[in-house]
């Protein structure tokens, strides 16, 4: 349920710029920004709610990664004197992962690690495909640019990741619903 | 001269540096050969850090690389030894020391 409601928000993000996705460079570095901001946030939930090592591992991973890259992404923002623009696809991926994370919170122990693994492939699937259709070929400035296909593969790591840790964690998650 | 000649007498050739390049999340090469007391150097070209960690007995690691940082790791024993980054545990490499 988490992880249909999280590609939902991300697919109705990028359908939301249909027929041609059109941000400016400064909504682009907005969205960039914002992707790793939350998946940090919802990783420091999960370092709260699990007991399982590995999921806590992957957790550490996705804090440090997707730190590193904000921190280059304001190095770039500061060269190029951009300052990153709230916009609607920003505030989509908010709002998709506020929803998120009330539900992922009520939850704990086993039923948490599924629940939240199966967010996070839905959430870097989703990033995937928001770096492919829309964020690259929307960008203008080169560099900018380059900094999204330099990210990419560590996005494609973390799915890959994901999925491989999902799967050693068994049944189906059980959200209540 | 001399050490060369030595060298080639005892048909053994002075260590060398090998270099592994960590981008695009793998390691370039994955698979390297190299000779008991070369040096192996991984260094991180990638914006998020790695590690190279070996599997097994006599476990090596070079720590967590961050962008643009190197480790080193000089092998002792012959024999295949893979190795893994611990913070994406889905990369791996292997060396055949020889």
């Amino acid at each position: 349920m988490l992880a249909i409601a999280l590609t939902l928000a991300l697919t109705s993000a990028l359908q939301a710029q249909a027929p041609a996705p059109d941000l400016s460079d400064p909504e682009v570095a907005h969205v960039a920004v914002t992707a790793n901001r939350i998946d940090i946030d919802m990783a420091k939930l999960a370092q709260t709610h699990t007991r399982n090592g590995a999921v806590r591992q992957f957790a550490a991973t996705m804090i440090t990664d997707h730190t590193a890259v904000n921190s280059q992404a304001a190095a770039l923002t500061t060269k190029l004197g951009v300052t990153p623009k709230d916009n609607a696809v920003s505030q989509s991926l908010q709002t998709g992962a506020t929803q998120a994370r009330a539900s992922l919170d009520a939850l704990h122990g086993a039923a948490f690690d599924r629940a939240y693994m199966d967010r996070e492939i839905a959430y870097h699937q989703a990033v995937l495909d928001a770096i492919d259709q829309l964020l690259i070929p929307t960008t203008e400035n080169a560099e900018l640019r380059t900094l999204l296909v330099d990210v990419r593969p560590a996005i494609a790591t973390h799915l890959e990741h994901a999925k491989q840790l999902r799967s050693q964690l068994g049944a189906p998650a059980r959200t209540g619903k | 001269m001399i050490i060369w000649l030595l060298l080639l007498l005892t048909g053994s050739t002075p260590p060398i540096t090998h270099t592994v390049e960590i981008r695009g999340m793998e390691f370039h090469p994955a698979v390297l050969t190299a000779a008991v007391g070369d040096t192996i150097v991984w260094i991180n070209r990638d914006i998020v850090p790695h590690t190279a960690t070996g599997a097994g007995k006599g476990r090596w690691d070079t720590g967590q690389l961050g962008q643009g940082a190197m480790g080193r790791y000089v092998p002792q024993h012959a024999g295949t030894a893979r190795y893994s980054c611990t913070l994406h545990p889905t990369m791996h490499g292997k060396l055949i020391i020889h």
